[in-house]
């Protein structure tokens, strides 16, 4: 088929087509992924597939680093629409409404058959589930997943009087704490701020954080109707304006996502809430003792979840199908499940992962690795819709424009809800 | 008086020598930021102390973060083959247009110059249509083959063949040269600067593509450096600054020594070809 491939060996490559055309049976899958944390985790990757590999000799697996979550989705749609797609790939959660309406991802429920595969799927953990179902199909499974959580540095919070074990609990003692957190030099600029909570890029998945908090979801799990205008979602927004506008804790303006943990690391910030994959980062880069909470609550306790996971391609063969859900199956099986999250600090889909003896040690070692797994109790699906691109990216420009203080929260707000429902209604 | 003059040219000069520094330090101000990171330990990335160690692991650490020396030659191989390709492509077609008459030239050369109003981006499915048809999906040549016929480069070439005094291509045709011989021995000697100008163009441009490689090429053997510098960009766990300044400048670097090797060629032709 390939002929030319890979230029100058193309006499070899044809070669081996035809040799492996003649062995019986043999699948071959593609499969893409991307990899949001480095290199180290496509490392990973590499070798989990070539374990399986080596315990499936009949599958080839190929498996394609294929850039950043945006870069991914991209190449599969782009693979998809020209007939050409991966047989599996690993894609954001919230992009699932996209590939549903572009039919390029089948349902699992579809693939399944035994009640063995229908208990492994309830084994999820039911947050991560959210993001993965919809009209009561499951089209995803959690394999990178995350959670936003907040990390504080000991040293500043012995400095400022407070508690080095305490980790503010409520919106309320989040501005306290800031406060005192909070130091200026003689000449009164800022050295260290209180909090951070970055807002560049995608602001809207730790906003989400404090909407969720303030007991709001913000759009249906039809993924066709958003909820940005509701009075708990300004009121959140405002609290996040006032932490710098009024406050006076966090430094004003959009804040880089990239540059946080650095920021965390040189004392510019005391406190600072991002994904629980820089867990390992920060774990190794901290120069002081810091610790790991989840977000403080106000009506209740809560966060999003994120991240990415595994997709089925529709045009394959049925034997690809079927060999790329084993293979699926056997990825997110405990043992493996525990190798990845433990590379990585993406948090373990399944309950059972965390019951290994690997997981064990590893979190007997290293406690704050729970804290993500703990919060999964009052996490919510990430802000997924059809046209998800497009809804986020209104939603985002809202927030921005709210945090650099173009509009008022509630102006923003009103106006993107106004601008998503214009998208949404013909999905209704 | 003639004092008053000395003082109001250097004033004039100054003013132009100042705005050039500024321009200069803008534009350089990046440059100076990834070569002070990249040669010091991750700790001074934002600290500017005079007396920080000098290091050489970030490149070490970015070398081995993904197979840049397989990237390389692929980069390598993938501008030099578009190049060869445009400049034989858009060499005919620009003569064409410029040199004969022939029904529907105009309409023909208006579609050619349409390509330039076209973002590349809009067309990736189509194209990755047209590669698997043709098998050639994963393969250098796949991701080079859409950006062969230019539009710009057709375009220019034959803005300069036309500035070419009729006269000449008379006068070897009396001497009884064809077609191909006038356009190899008379347009394209003359047209050397805007060969380099637009060379130096594409090439620059096609070091740094990205989407399009990413998409349509699956494995190390095809893939341009571009796509191994993504590996750095991993904003879910911190970007270290250290590490993707070294592997930037190491991807840009040999684009970097070549213009300031040929810096002079380069300015020139591009006066002379008009591309500004």
């Amino acid at each position: 088929m390939h002929f030319t491939k890979k230029l100058g060996i193309g006499a070899v490559a044809a070669a081996m087509s035809l040799s492996l055309a003649g062995t019986a049976q043999a699948v071959d899958l593609q499969f893409f992924f991307p990899v949001a944390v480095g290199g180290k985790a496509a490392d990973t990757i590499e070798a989990l597939t070539s374990e399986y590999a080596a315990a499936n000799p009949d599958v080839k697996i190929d498996a394609v680093y294929a850039g950043s979550y945006q870069n991914t989705v991209t190449k599969a749609l782009t693979a998809a629409r020209g007939g050409q797609p991966p047989q599996l790939s690993v894609i954001l959660s919230v992009d699932m409404f996209t590939l549903i309406e572009e039919e390029a991802i089948v349902a699992f429920d579809d693939l399944i058959k035994t009640d063995e595969d229908k208990a492994w799927l309830k084994a999820f953990y039911p947050a991560f589930m959210e993001n993965s179902q919809t009209g009561g199909k499951t089209y995803g499974i959690p394999f990178q997943r995350s959670t936003p959580v907040m990390y504080w540095n000991k040293e500043a919070f012995k400095k400022a009087g407070l508690d080095p074990n305490t980790p503010p609990a409520t919106w309320k003692e989040l501005v306290e704490f800031g406060k005192k957190l909070t130091v200026k030099d003689a000449s009164g600029n800022v050295t260290q701020w209180g909090v951070r909570i970055p807002s560049s890029g995608f602001p809207y998945w730790l906003f989400q954080g404090l909407t969720t908090e303030n007991d709001v979801i913000l759009a249906n799990s039809d993924g066709n109707k958003t909820n940005f205008a509701d009075p708990k979602v300004i009121e959140a927004l405002q609290y996040l304006v006032d932490l710098s506008a009024k406050h006076k804790v966090m430094a004003p303006g959009i804040i880089e996502w990239g540059a946080t943990p650095k920021a965390f690391f040189e004392g510019e910030s005391a406190i600072m809430w991002t994904s629980t994959g820089n867990l390992t980062n920060v774990r190794d880069n901290a120069p002081f003792e810091f610790g790991v909470a989840m977000l403080p609550a106000n009506k209740r306790r809560g966060a999003p979840t994120g991240g990415g996971n595994f997709y089925i391609f529709k045009d394959s063969t049925d034997a690809q199908k079927a060999a790329s859900l084993d293979f699926i199956k056997w990825i997110t099986a405990p043992k493996q499940a525990a190798k990845w999250s433990i590379a990585t600090g993406y948090v373990a889909p399944r309950a059972d992962a965390w019951e290994t003896a690997e997981m064990k040690a590893y979190v007997a070692d290293f406690p704050p690795a729970l804290v993500a797994r703990n919060q999964l109790e009052y996490a919510v699906a990430e802000l997924s819709t059809y046209q998800n691109q497009r809804i986020t990216s209104i939603f985002n420009d809202g927030l921005e424009a709210a945090i650099t203080g173009k509009s008022s929260p509630e102006e923003a707000m009103n106006d993107a809800q106004q601008k998503a429902d214009k998208i949404l209604k013909d999905y209704r | 008086m003639s004092a008053a003059r000395a003082f109001r040219f250097d004033y004039d000069r100054a003013l132009s020598t100042t705005a050039a520094w500024a321009l200069a330090l803008v534009w350089f101000a990046p440059l100076i930021y990834a070569v002070w990171t990249a040669f010091h330990p991750t700790e001074f990335s934002t600290r500017f102390v005079l007396t920080a160690p000098l290091t050489l692991e970030n490149f070490a650490a970015a070398w081995n973060a993904a197979p840049f020396a397989r990237y390389f030659l692929n980069t390598v191989l993938l501008v030099t083959s578009i190049l060869i390709g445009q400049f034989v492509l858009c060499t005919l077609a620009a003569f064409a247009f410029a040199r004969f008459e022939f029904r529907g030239r105009d309409t023909v050369f208006v579609l050619v110059l349409l390509q330039l109003l076209v973002m590349p981006d809009i067309l990736i499915v189509e194209n990755y249509r047209t590669m698997r048809f043709l098998g050639l999906v994963d393969t250098i040549l796949a991701i080079g083959l859409p950006y062969m016929a230019s539009g710009f480069g057709i375009f220019l070439l034959r803005q300069t063949f036309k500035t070419i005094p009729k006269e000449l291509d008379d006068a070897a045709r009396v001497e009884g040269a064809g077609f191909f011989t006038i356009l190899m021995k008379v347009y394209v000697p003359l047209a050397k600067p805007t060969y380099l100008a637009y060379g130096l163009v594409s090439v620059s441009h096609h070091w740094n593509n990205f989407l399009w490689p990413l998409i349509i090429t699956n494995s190390v053997e095809t893939r341009p450096v571009t796509v191994g510098l993504s590996v750095f960009a991993s904003t879910d766990q911190g970007i270290d600054w250290a590490v993707i300044t070294a592997a930037t400048l190491m991807t840009s670097g040999p684009l970097l020594i070549a213009f300031l090797l040929f810096q002079r060629q380069f300015v020139q032709s591009f006066m002379r070809a008009g591309i500004k």
